[in-house]
Parts: structure tokens; sequence; C-alpha cells
């Protein structure tokens, strides 16, 4: 075999393997990681429960698959197969938001104290009843 | 007209949530599973909501296609990108009745439920069996039933058609609780 042949194969070789380790890495890219990932938009439930309330196609436009950011001090915290649940609300509002939180955010849970300021951050996936965010991550 | 239908739906689930015979959940259970000899897709959604008028028998199931999980994201990014198109079809609905709900005993039984079911804004009538179980404090559905993609108008690319079964099993399970 010819050395100018046997440097062809040895090239498309190459494209091969770097063509496939692209696909292999794309196929296998991972979830947007909520805690390193920038944040779209900062809210107060109520500034967001507005935001729907007042046009949910918009709203689903502006802040469907975003990472936004709640902070408060008046919520709920209940349980989902092992997993914590943070639902802000409170008597004026007819809606809330539910925040689905990591597995891994259970151990900060349990330190919270009672109506303490807390931040989270999460990816919205829209309304129903209530603002629905799931992957949430508790801030402070 | 999608304002006025959002509107008609909305009023839908105010008038059934006011009532005193409401039973809700907003954590209810779907998922879906495709199986093909290439591999095996499942998505997992925990946000449900789930609302049984126990006069009535009447279900109402709402869902967000953004909610549903999948082990790849890459797969989930096609999922809503290109296949369910969820920006312009954020919610899958199933609207139907569980059929002789009054005459069912306080335990566990077999119903037949039908309805339609509403995803990437095409309808299909839809009719199960679910298992039903009534306790004091909660009403437990589970259940699953097929759908075929093409009923839904979701076109899979020619590339992956092997990847992605004609036929999806979809599973559920809500617990309900009394509406306060």
């Amino acid at each position: 075999m010819s050395s100018r042949k046997l440097k062809i194969i040895i090239g498309l070789v190459l494209i091969v393997i770097i063509i496939s380790i692209i696909g292999i890495n794309k196929y296998n890219k991972p979830h947007i990681d909520v805690r390193t990932s920038d944040v779209a938009f900062t809210f107060t439930p109520e500034k967001l429960i507005n935001e729907y309330q007042q046009d949910e196609g918009i709203a689903t436009k502006k802040f469907a698959n975003q990472i936004l950011q709640i902070e408060g001090d008046t919520y709920t915290i209940s349980t989902l197969n092992g997993n914590s649940i943070i639902t802000f609300n409170n008597e004026t509002l007819v809606s809330s938001v539910i925040c689905h939180l990591q597995p891994e955010e259970n151990n900060k849970i349990l330190n919270l104290k009672k109506d303490q300021y807390i931040t989270i951050r999460g990816i919205c996936t829209g309304y129903l009843l209530d603002v629905v965010m799931i992957e949430c991550v508790l801030v402070n | 007209m999608k304002t006025l239908y959002t509107l008609i739906f909305t009023l839908l689930i105010v008038s059934q949530v006011k009532s005193q015979d409401t039973f809700l959940t907003k954590t209810g259970y779907v998922s879906f599973f495709s199986h093909s000899l290439v591999e095996d897709i499942k998505a997992d959604n925990n946000q449900g909501v789930s609302i049984i008028n126990t006069k009535t028998g009447e279900i109402v199931i709402q869902v967000l296609m953004r909610s549903f999980m999948f082990e790849k994201a890459l797969m989930q990014e096609h999922f809503n990108e290109n296949y369910v198109e969820s920006d312009k079809y954020p919610k899958a609905i199933f609207k139907g009745n569980i059929l002789n709900f009054e005459k069912l005993p306080n335990e566990q039984s077999t119903v037949n439920i039908t309805g339609i079911l509403t995803v990437h804004g095409k309808e299909k009538k839809v009719e199960t069996k679910a298992i039903l179980q009534t306790t004091s404090d909660e009403i437990i559905l589970r259940g699953d039933f097929m759908v075929e993609v093409a009923d839904f108008d979701i076109k899979i690319p020619s590339v992956v058609i092997n990847n992605i079964a004609k036929v999806v099993k979809v599973s559920f399970e809500f617990h309900h609780v009394p509406y306060k």
C-alpha cells in the first residue's frame, strides 16, 4: 500500500472518530444546571402570578423553559416522593407559585426557619391553576 | 379563538373548583413510554392537575408539556421544540367522564373512562379502564392507555423514525384530595 493511500485511510478514520465523538457528546449533553446558569428574570410570587393572569399566552412565551428566581417569605413546604415542594401563596392570591425542588435540596429545607425570606431558582414550565417551576434550588 | 377557548376553559375550571363536590391534585403523575428496537424513551411529569366532580364523575386533567422530564436533555429538547411544539401548544388536556361514578363501591374498583384528549392542538377520543380507589380523604386513580403518535399530527423526522414508537404508552396516577 502506498503511503498516500495510507494517509487518506488514516485521515478518513480520524474524521469518522471526530464526528462520532461530537455525535455522542451531543446525544449525551447534560440537562441545564440551574445552579450555574444565568437567571432570566427575578420576581416576587405576586408579580409572576400577575404576569400570567394578565396574559397567559404572552407570559408562557416569555417565561416557559426560562430560569426564574422567586423571592418571598410566605410559603408552605410539602413533599412528594421524598422531594420537597415549596408553594408560595398567601390569602390575597388566587394562585400560587409551586416550586418542585431537586432531591439535593432536602437538607437545606430542614434548616429553614419559620417565615424565613428565601430565594428559589428553577425552570418555569408554565401555568395550570398555578405557576409551575421544576428542578428548583434554594439560593441563599 | 384561542383566547376564547382559554377563557371558557378557565371558567369551567373555576366553576368546578368552587364546588364542594370537588376533589383535586396538583401533583399528578403522568408518564409516557416509547419502546423501539433502537432505544426506549421515557418521560415523567409530576406536576399534573386533575379535578374530579364527585357528583357527576366528570374529570379534567391538564399537564404542561415542558414539565415532562427525559433522561437525555437532547430528547427533551427535540420533544418540546420539534415534536409537540410546546411553545405553541404548552398543555395537554383530557376532559371526560368516569362512567357510573355514583354507583361505585367505596373501595377499589375498575372503572371505564371516556373523554377527549387534546395534545399538540389535536383532539382524539380516548376510552380506557383505570383503577379507582376511594378512601375517606382521597380518591386515587391510576391506569394506562396507548396513544398513536400520528393521531396528534406529531411529525417524526425520517432520521429518527426507528427510534420512536408509533404507539406510545401513557401511564397516570392521581391522588385527589378534597378541595377546600
